[in-house]
């Protein structure tokens, strides 16, 4: 009995996504996997990601938190033989995975980013922080706890006003090119 | 030369140091930065994670039409999460016309559209190709001898646009020919280009301490006397963090963190008080006492 079975229909779904019909360009070399700075703290390598969407493994690749971590720093993206915009592979899978409802930290410190942003047009960096917390409940408020020290010499320093930016006077057109542009993408890609 | 500014969200805040010292570097070399008027933040490298690439792509290019209609010139970043933004969306605009039509489309919902005329620099591509590292050289008045530089260009500052632009994606090598032109050494430092973490520090702190953690490591093996960086993260991560680091690590790091532009504003004998050395957490003092400020 053959213990791997492939899941075609969850594999197009994932390669259906803005990015992620490069996934399918992957011949698995490895490169990106010894490439990832932030390789030793992920579930799996981008490799090894890649290899789980070919098989339709997509309820294993939500749980990883390889996307999550990746910073887009680019470095396997310059490197990869065949070209995948690595970086881009992996928005497409957070983007997913936030739709899909994820509680994973990125995800939410995403969102207050993204709200921030949406509020004044620019980004309040105090009040994301604060935001974030607030919104991770008590574990991240104990982590939180453990950090004061950075936070206090950064208000020390002045570099966390405690007052937000102005708010861009075209925030109305931000609002517009956004809603326009969601619909654009649910057209296709 | 002018150019259209575009400073970002944390030049004036976690990078305000960034922004003082951006600012006297801009009088005293005349560039004639003018802000783009109006305009909005890029969405850093977060955005996209909640509404999708496109969505965020459209909402950074607002600021490539607001600029291409003001008509002040080529958009000039310091950040270099907003330059990988700005200078991606423009690359994307310059060579695939499908998403040039689209990204208009949006773009046409708030009256606006950009053809694609501007180029999107770094400051260190405009401070070595149009500036250029003569006028650099010329313009220092107290050369920065015998102190010895990592320079840390730091990962979206090169590889902003995913391919060579005006430095190495992997072994840039300008920020040490500009700091050099100054009088300095820039030691051999192998984490250059290589990532800080990012905005780990409250998602995955363990990131930044290994990661900035090795860049800091490797700036002391190199024999380095300071970090200078043209990245607010990246100069974030370096100073904020270092403290944390020492404790986490076992380590005692006391490398200051230089924005490119404060150690310009040293060299250039610009009042110390219009560089923001306020602003930075590790002491930056045994630096400047060595010129005398």
């Amino acid at each position: 009995m053959c213990a791997f079975k492939y899941n075609p229909a969850a594999s197009r779904e994932v390669y259906n996504l803005e990015s992620g019909k490069y996934a399918q360009q992957c011949m698995q070399c490895g490169l990106c996997a010894v490439t990832c700075p932030a390789r030793h703290l992920m579930d799996y390598t981008p490799r090894q990601l890649f290899k789980m969407l070919f098989a339709g493994e997509v309820d294993k690749v939500l749980k990883a938190n390889t996307p999550w971590l990746c910073t887009s720093c680019c470095l396997c993206t310059v490197r990869c033989p065949r070209g995948i915009p690595i970086i881009d592979v992996m928005h497409s899978l957070k983007h997913y995975h936030f739709e899909k409802g994820t509680k994973a930290p990125v995800a939410t410190l995403s969102k207050v980013f993204f709200d921030s942003m949406m509020k004044r047009g620019r980004v309040f960096e105090l009040g994301m922080t604060n935001a974030y917390y607030m919104k991770s409940g008590f574990g991240a408020i104990k982590d939180a706890m453990k950090m004061q020290d950075v936070g206090m010499a950064m208000m020390k320093a002045k570099r966390l006003p405690l007052a937000p930016p102005k708010k861009v006077k075209g925030l109305g057109d931000v609002k517009k090119i956004y809603d326009k542009a969601v619909a654009l993408a649910k057209e296709g890609h | 030369m002018a150019y259209s500014f575009y400073p970002g969200c944390s030049m004036e805040a976690t990078g305000k140091a960034y922004g003082v010292s951006f600012e006297a570097i801009n009088k005293a070399l005349g560039l004639e930065a003018k802000d783009i008027p109006d305009w909005n933040c890029c969405g850093a490298t977060v955005v996209a994670n909640v509404i999708g690439d496109f969505p965020q792509q459209a909402i950074t290019a607002r600021n490539l039409a607001l600029a291409e209609k003001n008509g002040a010139g080529d958009i000039l970043v310091g950040c270099s999460s907003c330059f990988m933004n700005l200078a991606w969306v423009n690359e994307r605009f310059k060579t695939e016309p499908e998403f040039a039509q689209k990204c208009n489309e949006a773009l046409s919902a708030a009256g606006l559209q950009y053809n694609g005329t501007l180029r999107v620099r770094h400051l260190l591509d405009v401070l070595v190709n149009d500036i250029g590292l003569d006028e650099i050289k010329a313009r220092t008045i107290k050369p920065l001898e015998g102190l010895k530089v990592a320079c840390y260009s730091g990962c979206q500052t090169v590889r902003g646009v995913r391919r060579p632009d005006f430095d190495d994606v992997e072994r840039p090598k300008v920020l040490g020919q500009i700091v050099e032109a100054m009088g300095a050494t820039a030691v051999p430092f192998t984490h250059a280009a290589r990532c800080c973490g990012g905005s780990q520090q409250f998602t995955n702190v363990n990131m930044i301490y290994d990661l900035t953690g090795d860049v800091l490591e490797a700036a002391h093996q190199a024999g380095a006397d300071v970090i200078v960086t043209p990245c607010p993260m990246c100069h974030m991560n370096c100073d904020a963090y270092q403290k944390k680091i020492n404790q986490v690590k076992g380590r005692n790091y006391d490398m200051p963190v230089f924005f490119i532009t404060q150690l310009m504003g040293v060299a250039f004998d610009l009042k110390v008080k219009e560089l923001g050395f306020e602003h930075n957490i590790v002491s930056p003092q045994k630096i400047l006492k060595r010129f005398g400020l």
